[in-house]
């Protein structure tokens, strides 16, 4: 009563609401319904980007540096004073992985020998983890063979293989599908750099921070090292990233586009509640009009209730909505505490305002036209 | 001075391309604490004029006067100000807010005020007429006769200082009905004026003047039957407003009413001069209101 007494236009809303409250509730259901549709949507757009980004592992945090084609003669290796320089450049935090690569012969047990790439990498545990046996690491002697070779070749940790003459033991089989960046390492052959005579590099792998970070360093490295001729070549995988991500938004904005129109016939069937609620309550509002109240009184009256009616709706879709996260969560990535992460808020949020407002919206010409009835015209019923 | 004073007042109606006078120059003044009933067939004008005393319309000509002020041609919120301000309303169909309780109408009036004296006057208010055990009642829980006190009792929530009830008594039996008229003639004593709308003969038992409405005109002023009105018309009411005794205030305006309605059966109000109580008994038009006469009948629906 206290609260009535402060708002009397809310408490006239909700005896009115509670007056016909089959209807209030089925009119509020609308609302319920559209919020559950753009908060639902819309989680479940995050939870598929949040899905397919973790899938493509951090695919967009990475930059591969390679010496660039010069105009004229041979492609030259990078030098180790510019793998330095690009590790310069690059966050202190970020991985910077130099790659050799061979085209040599490779003979696996007693089979024949074939020619195959062969890759230099001095820390190969930054990259790659073990199906079976262990990286070592420091990485000095032994080689790392991918799974489908290993399957393939019947090779196991402890097997040895000829490389270009050199002998060496396998110390482990690596797991697929981990470093998507380089491509899938599943039928490399991994060699610790002293194998190689050279201390020249065929590319450089940095696995920054974040997406944004990758691309900053690649375009400070090809500021850096592209200085005066076109000396390396810089592909990062960011601006990829990023296409996902708006992909992803305009999933995300047609996904809600389609909430939004289960919110416009929640605000048609609010429009009708309220205008059926005037026509009967014609003779009520003109006796409160010829005791004296304004017409923004009566304003103020029916948008409120058409405001109440958004406002439960909105409430009741807030906690089915985040059932429905929970489930969504709980299915597509397997957490469903997933459904608490702030950007979900966000769209349930959003969805809460656009109900709401939804309601404000159809209340608006119920409640002029009430308010602007003829007090003498009213009353005539 | 007067509370309400209607000047030349004319109103006309536009309907289907046809202009309807309901209102054909009325005169017309009401003094603080009086009571005043006003009759007429339908489509007399009655609630016209009701409607232009509540400041619920403005007149097509001529001015009606508030506590001497002009209030034709206001705003629609200064009129609903000074409603607010000086007018209280009761009606037929009470017209009490369903989902609200007997304090919470007569609230009703005051609830944007944000008066904390409201609720008090409210339960002053309804004790004084005898409602103190109903406060929280709703309407639905409340006898014809209770529901139209509550409603006395919101049209005073406001102090107001004219009460204009439109057939009152045309939903209630006589007995409630009495209850009801001697309600009002307390009100009058607290120097409120009241001027009733009615067909119920049973009014004219509490007023202290009646005025007669036919056709747009008022009383003696309706020129039918070759102008045997003539005259001031104003004033017999003024000379009726003095007169404590009903039986001689009915009889100054019964003669000119009933020599021009004798035809259509208005002449009851002749009888009523010498014969009041037994052919207000044997009328059913008095006895009740609401079924048979068809004027109420209309303005309910």
């Amino acid at each position: 009563m206290n609260l009535g007494r402060r708002f009397p236009s809310l408490l006239m809303a909700r005896r009115n609401i509670g007056r016909t409250k089959v209807r209030s509730v089925l009119a509020a259901l609308g609302i319920v319904i559209g919020v559950i549709a753009i908060a639902s949507l819309g989680m479940f757009g995050l939870s598929l980007r949040y899905q397919i980004t973790q899938n493509l592992g951090d695919i967009g945090n990475q930059v591969q540096v390679s010496p660039a084609q010069p105009e004229q003669g041979p492609v030259e290796p990078l030098s180790e004073r510019e793998v330095r320089q690009i590790e310069a450049v690059a966050n202190p935090e970020a991985t910077v992985t130099p790659l050799q690569t061979r085209f040599t012969s490779v003979t696996f047990g007693p089979g024949e020998s074939e020619d195959r790439v062969v890759t230099g990498i001095e820390r190969p545990s930054e990259l790659y983890t073990a199906r079976e046996g262990t990286i070592p690491d420091p990485y000095r002697s032994g080689a790392l063979i991918g799974s489908t070779l290993a399957d393939e070749q019947d090779l196991d940790p402890g097997s040895t293989i000829v490389v270009n003459g050199s002998t060496y033991r396998i110390a482990a089989v690596l797991a697929p599908g981990d470093g998507a960046g380089f491509g899938s390492p599943s039928d490399r052959v991994v060699l610790p750099p002293r194998a190689f005579a050279s201390r020249e590099y065929d590319q450089v792998t940095i696995t920054e921070v974040s997406s944004t970070a990758a691309n900053e360093t690649a375009m400070a490295i090809r500021s850096r090292l592209n200085d005066r001729r076109e000396r390396v070549s810089v592909s990062d995988f960011s601006s990829i990233s990023e296409q996902i991500g708006s992909t992803f938004q305009a999933l995300n904005a047609f996904l809600i586009g389609i909430g939004s129109i289960s919110l416009l016939v929640a605000g048609v069937s609010i429009l009708n509640v309220m205008l059926m609620s005037t026509v009967e309550r014609r003779e009520e509002i003109g006796v409160m009009r010829a005791v004296g109240f304004q017409k923004r009184d009566v304003l103020k009256i029916m948008l409120s209730e058409a405001v109440l009616l958004g406002v439960m709706g909105g409430l009741a879709g807030i906690g089915f909505s985040l059932l429905a996260g929970m489930a969504i969560n709980h299915f597509l990535v397997g957490d469903f505490t997933l459904a608490f992460r702030p950007q979900n808020f966000l769209y349930i949020g959003l969805a809460f305002a656009f109900g709401v407002g939804t309601s404000l919206l159809s209340g608006l010409y119920p409640a002029w036209k009430a308010a602007n009835e003829r007090p003498v015209d009213a009353l005539r019923g | 001075m007067a509370v309400i004073e209607t000047r030349d007042v004319v109103k006309r109606y536009e309907t289907g391309g046809e202009t309807l006078t309901a209102l054909k120059g009325i005169d017309f003044a009401v003094e603080p604490g009086e009571f005043v009933s006003i009759m007429g067939p339908s489509g007399s004008g009655k609630t016209t004029l009701l409607n232009l005393l509540g400041l619920l319309d403005d007149p097509s000509e001529g001015q009606v006067l508030l506590d001497g002020e002009d209030v034709t041609g206001l705003s629609d919120r200064e009129r609903t100000d000074s409603r607010k301000r000086t007018i209280g309303f009761v009606f037929q169909n009470f017209y009490l807010i369903p989902t609200l309780t007997a304090r919470e109408n007569v609230e009703i009036p005051a609830l944007f005020d944000h008066d904390p004296t409201v609720e008090e006057r409210a339960v002053d208010l309804l004790e004084r007429v005898g409602l103190g055990e109903r406060l929280d009642h709703k309407p639905d829980e409340l006898s014809g006769g209770q529901k139209q006190r509550v409603a006395i009792a919101r049209s005073l929530i406001n102090e107001p200082r004219l009460l204009l009830a439109d057939e009152p008594t045309g939903n209630l039996d006589r007995e409630t009905g009495r209850k009801i008229l001697e309600e009002f003639v307390s009100v009058t004593e607290q120097d409120v004026a009241v001027i009733a709308v009615t067909h119920d003969e049973l009014v004219n038992e509490y007023v202290d003047r009646t005025v007669e409405l036919v056709d747009g005109y008022m009383g003696s002023d309706v020129p039918t039957n070759g102008g045997a009105a003539g005259g001031s018309w104003a004033t017999p009411y003024d000379e009726g407003a003095s007169a404590t005794d009903d039986s001689e205030s009915t009889a100054a305006n019964a003669g000119p009413t009933a020599t021009d309605a004798g035809g259509d059966g208005r002449d009851r109000t002749e009888d009523d001069a010498d014969g009041d109580a037994e052919f207000v008994g044997g009328d059913p038009l008095a006895g009740d209101a609401d079924g048979d006469d068809p004027d109420s009948g209309g303005d309910s629906s």
